[in-house]
């Protein structure tokens, strides 16, 4: 294991976690269907595999097999372009957050994450916000009136509530010290340290939480796609595996906020009461926190209705965002005199 | 004019998070409850004689269908969906078909055939299912049509029910 070349393990450690992100979208779609069926008296899928577990690969045929359809008046370039500008974002930013602590292999110590840069919390949320770009632009490529205006939703929503996002990861990074997601998870060892338990960090997580739904365009937020008034939205006019493309990349958005989440407020792979477990255990414990949090997205869907869009606007700026610069004034005077203290 | 008087919310309902927190809770409870659907080719509809399915020849005890080829039911038809060729017969009754054919695709299960026959030979059976491969396959001869009477009873009864109830008083 010592003299196993560096790259090999950077390697392994890229296709592992991009799979891994692959795959936890498919299961996701899967996931959705069941959770919405069971919590409305029916089944769900079970024909494809038991307990239609083979439903996602079923579907990624099809995807692929279904004609392309391209609207004539589309910027063709752009068209094609916009949704692998929409998932390769999600895709990228799942790099710098710690699935665990350092795993031990024969003595060779392996960080669990694919980059540990020094300004991981920026760089995520730098380049998480880049996946908007593919909705304007497959909105606008599209020449539809639908997706221009699904387009022009996302973009205005997404923008209010980067604001009240970054603030609440922001007054993690105050609490913890450090930008590094490493560090954040490291300062939050054991159970009474994980920022959820801080006054700052309850009002923090909700704004967060709130904040990553209207992020990731999911319900009660949905605008971008929003059926009864815009068809569907950003992408009315795709279909294949183009179409299939947006929602991977919704998925994998889901499931880095999921994971960010974790990360910030739950310790990350910290094993409650166990703050010297395995690594494979803190592993496990991240996935757990990780998969509620996904599961809580299916949740909220299935349960909350729409708002509207007057209503979403008014809660992001007048509501959410004074609430998050407050919480993040209170955490820096609690920093600068309380917490030496 | 209406005035609609619309009611005031609490503090915590305007608060918006625990109403979330109420809904949640209300589909979650829901999340382990049995389904209500039909997983419908394992578990097949429930029927009973009431059910009016496709019509389908009796067969008598002695092995012979009581259809005695008058066409009336022929007539009856609304979907021109029979279709009868008479011939005669050694037996006391003198006349069968020699061809008794029910375009499935064209019957309406409406019923009309099996109050029109006056020898009990044509009755509604609980068969809901039709599939195949050809509009051919599916227009159904004599023998397709044959079902023993012990199969049909439950039907047959109910008719005589339901038409003993029509009939004056002498």
């Amino acid at each position: 294991m010592q003299d196993v070349p560096e790259y090999v393990i950077w390697t392994l450690k890229v296709v592992a976690v991009f799979g891994g992100l692959i795959a936890t979208a498919a299961i996701m779609s899967l996931a959705e269907r069941k959770v919405s069926a069971w919590m409305q008296y029916r089944y769900g899928p079970n024909r494809v595999g038991p307990f239609g577990l083979f439903q996602p690969l079923a579907d990624g045929i099809k995807f692929i097999f279904k004609e392309e359809l391209i609207p004539a008046g589309a910027n063709k370039f752009m068209f094609r372009l916009a949704p692998a500008l929409a998932a390769i974002p999600s895709m990228m930013t799942i790099a710098v957050i710690p699935m665990g602590t350092t795993a031990v292999v024969d003595g060779r110590a392996i960080p669990l994450s694919i980059a540990q840069i020094d300004i991981g919390a920026m760089y995520l949320v730098a380049i998480g916000s880049l996946s908007i770009y593919g909705m304007i632009l497959g909105g606008w490529a599209s020449n539809s009136k639908y997706s221009l205006l699904g387009g022009l939703r996302a973009s205005a929503q997404v923008i209010s509530y980067e604001l009240t996002l970054l603030l609440s990861i922001l007054c993690v990074v105050a609490l913890s010290g450090s930008l590094d997601l490493t560090k954040i998870v490291e300062s939050q060892q054991h159970v009474k340290d994980w920022n959820i338990f801080t006054p700052m960090g309850v009002i923090a997580f909700i704004n967060f939480t709130i904040a990553s739904f209207a992020e990731t365009n999911r319900h009660p937020f949905d605008f971008a796609e929003c059926e009864p008034e815009l068809v569907g939205g950003f992408h009315t006019e795709y279909s294949a595996m183009r179409f299939a493309l947006y929602f991977i990349g919704e998925y994998c958005a889901m499931t880095v906020m999921s994971c960010l989440n974790a990360t910030l407020f739950f310790g990350g792979p910290s094993v409650p009461f166990l703050p010297e477990a395995h690594w494979a255990l803190g592993m496990l414990a991240f996935f757990v926190k990780a998969g509620l949090f996904l599961f809580l997205f299916l949740w909220v869907r299935w349960t909350l209705p729409r708002f509207r869009f007057d209503q979403l606007m008014r809660l992001g700026w007048k509501v959410m965002l004074p609430i998050a610069l407050f919480n993040l004034l209170v955490t820096g005077a609690w920093i600068a005199f309380a917490a030496d203290a | 004019m209406v005035v609609l008087q619309r009611k005031e919310l609490t503090l915590a309902e305007r608060m918006y998070l625990p109403e979330v927190l109420r809904g949640l809770s209300i589909t979650f409870s829901k999340f382990f409850e049995k389904p209500m659907t039909r997983l419908y080719p394992e578990e097949p509809l429930p029927t009973n004689e009431v059910t009016r399915g496709q019509p389908r020849l009796v067969v008598k005890d002695d092995g012979n269908i009581a259809c005695v080829s008058c066409g009336m039911c022929e007539i009856a038809c609304p979907a021109y969906a029979i279709t009868i060729d008479g011939g005669e017969t050694d037996r006391p009754i003198e006349r069968e078909p020699v061809r008794f054919e029910i375009d499935m695709l064209r019957c309406i299960l409406c019923g009309f055939c099996e109050e029109a026959c006056p020898k009990d030979a044509i009755f509604m059976s609980d068969e809901l299912e039709l599939a195949g491969f050809s509009r051919e396959s599916l227009v159904y001869g004599i023998e397709q049509l044959k079902r023993p009477k012990s199969e049909l009873q439950k039907r047959i009864d109910y008719v005589y029910r339901l038409n003993k109830r029509w009939r004056r008083a002498p």
